[in-house]
């Protein structure tokens, strides 16, 4: 597992990249501390990159949810692999996290602007005359 | 009662250190096992559900012996998949009353064995722990894979 981080517009990108679990779960909780420790608090977590998640996984999501809320900061959740879905689902996280299916659609909801435009994310608002 | 029809198949029986890093060599020893057999459909949830009851048994249980093991046996329509420890065992009441609080930050290992499986049985004494589920093979098994999901979406 390797992550990928990059700033854009006050957030950080943070993409995970491979499997998530109790091995790769220290150098997870290390970048993420110092992110934390740098006070860049408003996290885009991207993990359509993302092929494996564990309990220990989970656990670290919750506890970088948990770090960037209690400080007032904003995070929310990139989930494209329907594998991914499943396992947060199946542990109520879906009803927690704010997790979008694509980076184009997270990026709108917090308002960076990424160049990308999902209509689909707009249609259900629009109202026909 | 009908008994599950056992294929040909012979069970994978795998005995490991009771170490972290034996979790990798489990899981690509089942995802070799189950793809051998045509199982690649069932191999990522039941690669995840062995992680968990074999974290669970090195964090845990401390087998004196320092060894768990784990079997598959595919039936035609479904796979028993064991996992053994001789640990000192722990009260399984306290798992089966364990509320999910999806903020926890650790105690979900059984909770995921149970979403992914289609039984999940555990049974703890002084001489160790046996950990047997069963995963339900091909379509059946998505249906009712589906129907959970529909029930979590809901």
């Amino acid at each position: 597992m390797h992550l990928e981080v990059e700033e854009k517009e006050g957030f950080n990108i943070v993409s995970v990249v491979g499997e998530l679990d109790v091995y790769t779960v220290p150098l997870f909780r290390k970048v993420l501390l110092k992110i934390e420790g740098d006070r860049k608090h408003d996290i885009v977590l991207d993990l359509s990159k993302m092929t494996f998640i564990d309990s220990s996984g989970i656990g670290s999501l919750i506890e970088t949810y948990q770090k960037v809320t209690s400080s007032e900061g904003s995070i929310v959740f990139v989930v494209e692999n329907p594998r991914i879905l499943k396992i947060l689902k199946m542990v109520n996280l879906d009803s927690v996290f704010n997790i979008f299916s694509n980076l184009g659609k997270a990026f709108q909801f917090v308002g960076v602007s990424s160049g990308y435009i999902d209509e689909d994310f707009f249609s259900d608002k629009i109202e026909r005359r | 009662m009908i008994m599950p029809v056992r294929l040909r198949e012979k069970p994978l029986v795998v005995t490991l250190p009771c170490k972290m890093k034996s979790l990798k060599k489990a899981r690509a020893t089942v995802r070799k096992y189950l793809t051998r057999h045509g199982l690649e459909e069932e191999a990522p949830d039941v690669e995840l559900a062995m992680q968990e009851a074999l974290k669970n048994i090195i964090q845990h249980a401390c087998p004196a012996d320092e060894k768990m093991s784990f079997t598959i046996t595919p039936f035609d329509d479904r796979l028993i998949i064991e996992v053994l420890d001789k640990g000192h065992g722990f009260d399984v009441g306290i798992v089966k009353s364990e509320p999910h609080d999806p903020m926890a930050l650790r105690g979900r290992g059984i909770q995921i064995m149970k979403g992914l499986m289609d039984d999940v049985e555990i049974s703890s004494g002084m001489d160790g722990t046996v950990v047997r589920m069963e995963k339900t093979r091909g379509s059946k098994n998505e249906a009712r894979g589906q129907s959970k999901q529909d029930m979590l979406s809901s």
